[in-house]
């Protein structure tokens, strides 16, 4: 599987740690102890099309967010997660 | 092959150690891009994966607000000096221990280096100015092209080096 880096262009899977689902960001220090369980527990875990972090460690060192099938290996869109979230 | 050397030369490949360069990482701080503080050293600094050449010092871009910056020289400061360049623009170190820097030439350059990089180099896609971060067996290498000879440089971690010799060593013979 190879996926194009927003800056470096196509590469290798190899070069990239997988991180997981792209979650929504953290709830915040006060949020309730429910909140907190859905962030850090509770992935969706989706069959297809889901957005996910992935960091080019053997590249530019940015995390990128990248839309991929689970069942293909399709790779959607893969740009800079500091640009902005979904 | 014998690499312990300095250097070795065949038919169409030449490789080489490259002796007294100086590296310093160039992170951009906030707001700050290739523009701003490329107008401090005399010019613009390439967003990119390219190389900007300004007077006898390459910018290699590294990543978004990254540059690698290697000069040929024996100066030990020049980081330092740089840092004071690029003060309030840019955060520098001086990384000038930390890579060994491999020179490769020659019609069959592409053709050696293709054998452990796993990104594109026909001169369509990468030619002179264009540069890299990746890997060549498992070890962290930057490349920029020099010319169209074509000339290559590899950067690895100076305790790689050894390691990267082999690697090469041991495509060469498999030619």
């Amino acid at each position: 599987m190879r996926i194009v880096c927003p800056y470096c262009g196509d590469r290798d899977t190899e070069e990239f740690i997988f991180r997981g689902e792209a979650l929504g960001r953290h709830p915040g220090l006060n949020s309730d102890e429910y909140a907190m369980f859905e962030h850090v527990y509770h992935r969706t875990n989706l069959s297809g099309k889901t957005s996910e972090h992935w960091y080019h460690v053997q590249g530019c060192r940015n995390w990128i967010l990248v839309e991929r099938d689970t069942l293909t290996h399709t790779i959607y869109s893969a740009r800079l997660a500091k640009d902005g979230e979904s | 092959m014998i690499l312990k050397g300095i250097g070795y030369v065949d038919e169409g490949l030449q490789i080489e150690e490259r002796q007294n360069v100086a590296f310093a990482s160039i992170l951009a701080r906030k707001n700050q891009n290739g523009e701003t503080i490329g107008e401090l050293i005399g010019g613009s600094l390439r967003e990119g994966p390219l190389t900007t050449i300004l007077g006898d010092t390459v910018y290699i871009g590294t990543g978004p607000g990254s540059w690698l910056a290697t000069s040929s020289t024996k100066a030990t400061d020049f980081a330092d000096n740089l840092a004071t360049k690029l003060a309030g623009r840019a955060s520098v170190s001086d990384q000038s221990g930390a890579y060994c820097v491999t020179r490769i030439t020659g019609d069959r350059a592409r053709h050696l280096l293709q054998r452990g990089v796993a990104i594109n180099l026909h001169p369509d896609v990468f030619t002179t100015g264009c540069a890299a971060t990746t890997v060549i067996a498992h070890i962290a290498v930057v490349i920029w092209q020099i010319d169209i000879s074509p000339t290559y440089d590899i950067a690895t971690f100076r305790t790689y080096s050894p390691d990267f010799r082999h690697w090469l060593a041991h495509s060469w013979r498999s030619f």
